[in-house]
């Protein structure tokens, strides 16, 4: 359903913390970088929606702008908590298929039922986990981390932030689209949006 | 031959939405892929004292991976093939055939087609200051498309049956297929430049030269060192370098 994806994520955490325009800004963040990631078969990748929840409950703590950098690092260090744990969740349910291997040959469909149920609950848990992990992880970097650089420095980490989730999404997008007839696609939509960008 | 002339595809489909839930190393989404095929074999209990059943239920949930949205049409097929009384190795072969089929279309259709187009236009609707409206206009459109498929998929499964390929070759599939790779590039092309413009609004002179340098230096760096170098690590070194940077030159 794409509940989870960073642009809902993020809005909907931020409507919830009553600041939308925070909610909006690391959505689309992490929405770029999400285009780095291709969601097939058994690969790796971070988890950016929880990721997104946490980083704006960072950035909200800091005004406006100031408060991206340290949202994007809160935000990247817990897709890479929850990349790592959907592994070991995806092996704890391997354990649990092959310790019931011999029933599930027999054809027992309550038991493949639970096994299902079990291991939905199992993933439910781990998603609030690193969900738990990121807010907590956003409270720390408030408290000890916020405070200790100065304005400029805070602008660099947004800077640094904006600058890897547009290079992120741009070589993602690029690997897709390759060097077909697609790449005159792709260069046409972004000088339509340059265009549109400026006119605004 | 057994029957079956009202197939519940409703509650097949239900589970079909939790097919990725219990996806592991072993089987892959065979569990969810079992989970989801049962309640269409349930006919079939009558027939030789369940053993059809069962043995069904068992072939049901071994290894298969494809496309999410895609499963469904190897789990009707397959559920048909049982009721049609095909041999337990048609009916493992069909499962193995469509594997890498579902998941090329799949990929191709919905990863880099209908999930990049309309989450792109989520992203122009937001830097266009249509705020919750595009992200409203996003789940809903994404949906509509997402659970059209899934839908259609179960049901063109259940109705081919072993024949399920001539499904593959539908003429709306072909040309979904050929426009999502340029209406993906054309949209998250536009997306970019726009998410930019909304992003570093809020920057000014050396904080906006320095963004572009550091997008522009991170591009190169992501496209060649693919396989090492995501754009979560990038993003994290960067991160690091700007926090030493800010500290240092204070």
């Amino acid at each position: 359903m794409m509940i989870a994806r960073p642009i809902v994520a993020g809005s909907v955490a931020g409507a919830i913390l009553g600041d939308l325009a925070t909610g909006l800004q690391l959505g689309v963040l992490f929405e770029l970088f999400q285009y780095d990631v291709m969601p097939m078969g058994a690969v790796r990748y971070p988890e950016y929606g929880p990721a997104t929840v946490a980083a704006v409950s960072t950035a909200h703590a800091a005004a406006g702008t100031l408060g991206l950098g340290l949202g994007a690092l809160v935000g990247l260090v817990t897709g890479m908590l929850g990349g790592m744990s959907m592994s070991v969740v995806r092996r704890a349910t391997a354990r649990a298929v092959q310790a019931v291997a011999g029933r599930l040959e027999a054809g027992d469909a309550h038991l493949l039922v639970r096994l299902h149920v079990t291991a939905i609950a199992r993933d439910a848990l781990r998603a609030a986990a690193v969900t738990t992990a990121g807010l907590g992880l956003a409270q720390v970097v408030r408290v000890y981390f916020a405070g200790t650089l100065p304005l400029r420095g805070v602008t660099l980490l947004g800077v640094a932030a904006v600058a890897a989730a547009i290079a992120a999404a741009t070589a993602g997008t690029l690997r897709v689209v390759g060097r077909g007839a697609n790449l005159g696609w792709f260069v046409a939509g972004i000088a339509g949006g340059t265009v549109l960008a400026w006119l605004r | 031959m057994t029957s079956a002339p009202r197939p519940p595809l409703g509650r097949s489909l239900l589970r079909l939405f939790t097919v990725q839930g219990s996806w592991n190393y072993e089987r892959l989404q065979g569990i969810g892929v079992g989970v989801a095929e049962e309640p269409l074999l349930r006919d079939l209990q009558a027939a030789g004292n369940g053993a059809a059943y069962r043995a069904a239920v068992a072939r049901g949930a071994h290894f298969f991976n494809a496309h999410p949205y895609l499963c469904g049409l190897a789990v009707g097929a397959a559920a048909r093939a049982e009721h049609e009384g095909a041999t337990p190795n048609q009916v493992e072969r069909l499962r193995s055939a469509l594997c890498g089929p579902l998941g090329s279309l799949g990929d191709r259709l919905v990863w880099a087609g209908w999930l990049p187009v309309t989450s792109g236009l989520a992203l122009i609707g937001v830097a266009l200051g249509l705020g919750m409206g595009a992200i409203l206009g996003f789940l809903v459109v994404y949906n509509v498309g997402h659970v059209a498929l899934r839908w259609w998929a179960l049901r063109a499964g259940w109705a081919h049956g072993v024949r399920v390929a001539a499904a593959l070759h539908q003429p709306f599939l072909q040309r979904a297929a050929a426009w999502s790779g340029p209406a993906m590039a054309l949209v998250v092309g536009a997306a970019l430049p726009l998410s930019t413009g909304y992003l570093a609004a809020g920057f000014t002179g050396w904080a906006r030269g320095l963004l572009f340098g550091a997008a522009a230096a991170g591009c190169p760096l992501l496209w060649w060192g693919r396989g090492r170098l995501t754009g979560l690590r990038y993003g994290l070194a960067l991160l690091a370098v700007a926090a030493l940077a800010g500290w240092v030159w204070r």
